[in-house]
């Protein structure tokens, strides 16, 4: 087992742990300091599978913008009781479908024969990344940009209170 | 203008009921100008077309129809031709559907004035003249059925054209339904005839059978359905019970049915397919039976009715029955002439009984009654007709009577010659008592009396037009007379059968015929002269009968019995079956069954969107392992 | 040296995880995160081949790049719609919120 593979399962190891502790804890607020968690977990994984830039990226905007998003709304539509359930009734029947599917993909996984590779992964440079992004994406790019657009005006339409409901 | 073109007969007046019927209403005096011009016209090409034929004919040899006309309808093999052809027979109808329906016309100007549907009327009476007209020139049976179902809805429309009187109603939705059996008749015996000569045509038809290329069993069904269909359209027994109610209808309208359009339509079928019942034993003698019934009946009944209009439509059933007796004669030739004349005085009568109705507004016989000082033309030219009807020398009726006396003194048996001999005695004697109780005598209804008055000149032309063809008509029996009226070689050897027939007299069968029509306006004189004191002792002294005739032998009671407890029954069974059967159960059920099942299934909807999720989770995985299963 | 199915593996827990959270979860911004690391789960998936089939291409990279972009903008419309839930409602809790039916 070498230095590398090592450092990937503690990874893994902590990832899981993160994501178990979103779907899993019963307070919101250890909820969403585990999906940071998990966020930055995912971060450490792209260094390893050697993607500097998108480890930044999910750093900036997922465990920065996204999760502070997200503790926003929790605060903003606090619950009123003061011990909040935060399952719902269908809980037991998820416990199965999440299993079985976990099930599923995991034998798709060990059933198919993935290509093998030998050295290690190289690393992608910044240059790199834009250039593709731009020659060769520059089409779904603009795209993005537009769906970023409308998302920004729909949220501040759908946000915004309306006058006659101040009355 | 020749006989290629005869199918402009019937195209004009076609043409101007298609105008009248969408733009009736826009023009000028609501078109009824249209429809006489169109009438006219016709009449006049008609005159055109006999010349063309009578110059072929004294060109010689050989006559075979001549064919016009042109494909409508190719399928595969089938071919359906709007066919026309000109033949002596052809020429005959021509003469007298065109100037009936002119002279029909003509008096309708002056009877329908003021009508609430006049220019309707006149839409339809082009179209009835249109039908008739393409009835008498159809080349094949396809066409001719397309006629003859045109001449029914027409007589419908016109029987029923006072529709809001409900028995008017009730009298065109007899007329209609119970020519209609006939009429499926026809049309099975038609496909019967398509379905072993493969064509409509009539000449290959005929020529088909004679050569005894059809089956005989089939040939023979489809003679008596097509006997069927006549006898339907011809009104004759047992068919007969919608004529009398056909009466309903505006009086120009029964003088059209009866003379010139609906009812010899019949006699002229049985004339037309005269080829086929000759090849096939028996169907002949059906034809006379069918004829002597009808005969005996109607004149019985004639005898005891009080309605001047339905007096006149059994004497029309009379001779309608004579005619089929002709026709089972084998005689084309006296069937034909007796369409010929019958025509005239036929109209005559219901024209003039209509100028009595115009005037009085009343048709009961028993409310007239010395109408003769106060319409003396209309009485004289009833009389006339009446006359003629009746048999007397030398007047129109005479004449055919006594050809068709000697035609079943020769081709029938005695008992059938004596049958006929009767009807003349019988029919001499009702028109008498007719003409008797309406024009003389002291009025019995001063209102009726007082209102009576000649009509005006519309009215009148054509009666008096009609009443001098009555007189003269029954002249061209003789050869000169004939000739000189165009037919060449006279009516008999004009007419077309295998060998033409002359015109003949027997001494003895003409004396009894004179005879006895003497004898029988003597006997109506005796009986019904006066205030018919000596028929009223006759009818109380024999009560059942004279309630049997009154009734029209229960026909009418037995068909009501027949619809109610049978048809009806059938019908309610038919309409159950459809009601519970097809739509409460097969229709509505199945709405039912949708609707309960949806109500069922919507609370399967919880609107919690954790519950859709959950299912589309599980389908996933469902889907994923059925994927694997399959694929490996 | 790490075998590709490690990171399927991985991605698998993740997304399975992932679902798990938002069957079962009632308030919709805890579901919102349990959608996020599906989308996370997803995005390993996509740089794990990138890296194992065409290094040189880099597809899986540049896909994850445009996810992440997806999911700002979805967090961002979801806030909106939770905010205004919450508001017409005084609810967070999906399970309250049936209407939509018969």
């Amino acid at each position: 087992m070498t230095v590398t593979e090592v450092i990937f399962y503690f990874i893994a190891a902590a990832t899981v742990l993160g994501a178990f502790g979103v779907v899993a804890t019963g307070r919101v607020a250890y909820a969403a300091l585990s999906l940071v968690f998990t966020l930055l977990a995912v971060a450490a994984l792209y260094i390893l599978l050697a993607s500097e830039f998108l480890a930044l990226v999910q750093v900036l905007l997922y465990a920065g913008g996204v999760a502070v998003l997200l503790l926003f709304a929790l605060m903003l539509t606090r619950a009123r009781e003061l011990v909040p359930v935060l399952d719902g009734a269908q809980k037991p029947f998820a416990v199965v479908a999440g299993l079985s599917l976990m099930g599923v993909l995991i034998s798709m996984v060990f059933l198919t024969t993935w290509p093998r590779r030998a050295d290690e992964p190289t690393l992608i440079n910044f240059n790199a990344i834009g250039d593709r992004l731009f020659r060769d994406f520059a089409l779904p790019f603009e795209v993005a940009s537009l769906v970023l657009l409308v998302a920004l005006v729909g949220s501040i339409v759908l946000a915004r209170i309306e006058e006659e409901e101040e009355e | 203008m020749g006989m290629e073109q005869a199918w402009l007969i019937p195209a004009i007046p076609a043409a101007a009921a298609g105008i009248l019927i969408l733009f009736g209403k826009y023009l000028p005096r609501k078109g009824d100008w249209l429809s006489v011009l169109a009438i006219g016209t016709s009449f006049v090409l008609f005159f055109f077309v006999l010349h063309d034929l009578t110059d072929a004919l004294a060109r010689g040899g050989e006559f075979t129809a001549v064919h016009s006309g042109r494909e409508w309808v190719r399928i595969g093999s089938f071919n359906l031709r709007i066919g026309f052809q000109v033949d002596q027979l052809a020429a005959v109808m021509l003469a007298v559907v065109s100037f009936i329906s002119l002279m029909v016309q003509v008096y309708s100007l002056g009877y329908m004035k003021g009508d609430k549907r006049y220019g309707w009327y006149f839409a339809v009476q082009s179209l009835f003249a249109a039908a008739m007209l393409t009835l008498v020139l159809a080349d094949n049976f396809l066409l001719l059925y397309f006629a003859w179902e045109g001449v029914g809805l027409c007589s419908f429309l016109l029987i029923g054209h006072y529709h809001e009187r409900r028995s008017a109603a009730e009298a065109a939705k007899k007329a209609f339904i119970t020519t209609r059996l006939g009429d499926v008749g026809l049309l099975i015996g038609a496909i019967l005839l398509y379905r072993s000569v493969g064509t409509f045509d009539m000449s290959t038809i005929f020529d088909a059978a004679r050569s005894g290329q059809i089956d005989h069993a089939y040939l023979t069904a489809a003679v008596l359905l097509i006997l069927l269909g006549a006898m339907g359209k011809s009104a004759q027994f047992p068919f007969h019970v919608w004529l009398p109610d056909a009466m309903e209808g505006p009086t120009p309208v029964s003088a059209l049915i009866h003379a010139a359009t609906m009812v010899v339509a019949g006699v002229y079928l049985v004339a037309r397919t005269m080829p086929l019942f000759q090849v096939v034993d028996g169907t002949l003698v059906a034809v006379t039976a069918v004829g002597l019934i009808t005969t005996f009946m109607s004149a019985t009944m004639g005898l005891v009715m009080t309605d001047i209009k339905r007096v006149v439509a059994y004497s029309t059933l009379n001779s309608l029955g004579l005619m089929f007796i002709a026709l089972g004669a084998g005689s084309v030739t006296v069937a034909l002439l007796y369409v010929f004349t019958h025509a005239f005085f036929k109209a005559l009568l219901f024209l003039a009984s209509g100028s009595v109705y115009h005037a009085t507004d009343e048709l009961e016989v028993t409310q007239m009654g010395g109408l003769a000082k106060k319409m003396p033309v209309t009485a004289a030219v009833f009389t006339l007709g009446a006359m003629s009807m009746a048999g007397l020398v030398p007047l129109a009726g005479f004449w055919n009577k006594d050809e068709l006396l000697l035609s079943t003194f020769e081709n029938h048996n005695i008992f059938v010659y004596l049958a006929v001999l009767v009807s003349v005695l019988i029919t001499a004697l009702y028109m008498t008592r007719l003409v008797l109780l309406v024009f003389t005598g002291k009025p019995r209804n001063e209102h009726v009396y007082e209102h009576a008055r000649e009509p005006g000149p519309a009215m009148k032309l054509p009666l008096v037009l009609l009443g001098v063809l009555t007189v003269f008509a029954g002249f061209v029996v003789f050869d000169g007379v004939g000739h000189l009226m165009g037919f060449p070689g006279g009516f008999g050897e004009f007419l077309f059968t295998h060998e033409p027939e002359a015109f003949r007299i027997n001494a003895g069968v003409t004396a009894s015929s004179i005879v006895l029509v003497l004898v029988g306006i003597a006997g109506g004189f005796y009986f019904w002269g006066g205030a018919a004191e000596r028929a009223k002792a006759v009818g109380e002294a024999v009560p059942q009968v004279y309630s049997l005739l009154r009734n029209k032998f229960y026909m009418d009671d037995a068909y009501q019995w027949v619809i109610d407890r049978v048809v009806l029954v059938v019908a309610g069974v038919v309409y159950w079956y459809d009601r519970v059967i097809v739509n409460d159960t097969g229709v509505n059920g199945t709405a039912d069954a949708t609707r309960f099942g949806g109500f069922l299934l919507k609370f399967h909807e919880t609107g919690l969107m954790p519950n859709y999720a959950l299912l589309m989770t599980v389908g996933v995985v469902v889907l994923a392992v059925v994927a694997f299963i399959v694929g490996t | 040296m790490i075998r590709l199915e490690s990171f399927l593996v991985l991605s698998a827990i993740l997304f399975s995880l992932g679902v798990y959270g938002v069957l079962a979860r009632r308030h919709a911004v805890l579901i919102l995160m349990s959608v996020e690391l599906m989308l996370n789960a997803a995005s390993i998936n996509m740089v794990a081949f990138a890296a194992y089939t065409s290094p040189e291409r880099f597809t899986g990279v540049i896909f994850a790049i445009f996810i992440i972009t997806v999911a700002a903008a979805e967090v961002g419309l979801a806030l909106a719609i939770v905010l205004r839930l919450f508001r017409n409602r005084t609810t967070a809790n999906v399970d309250e919120v049936h209407q939509l039916k018969w």
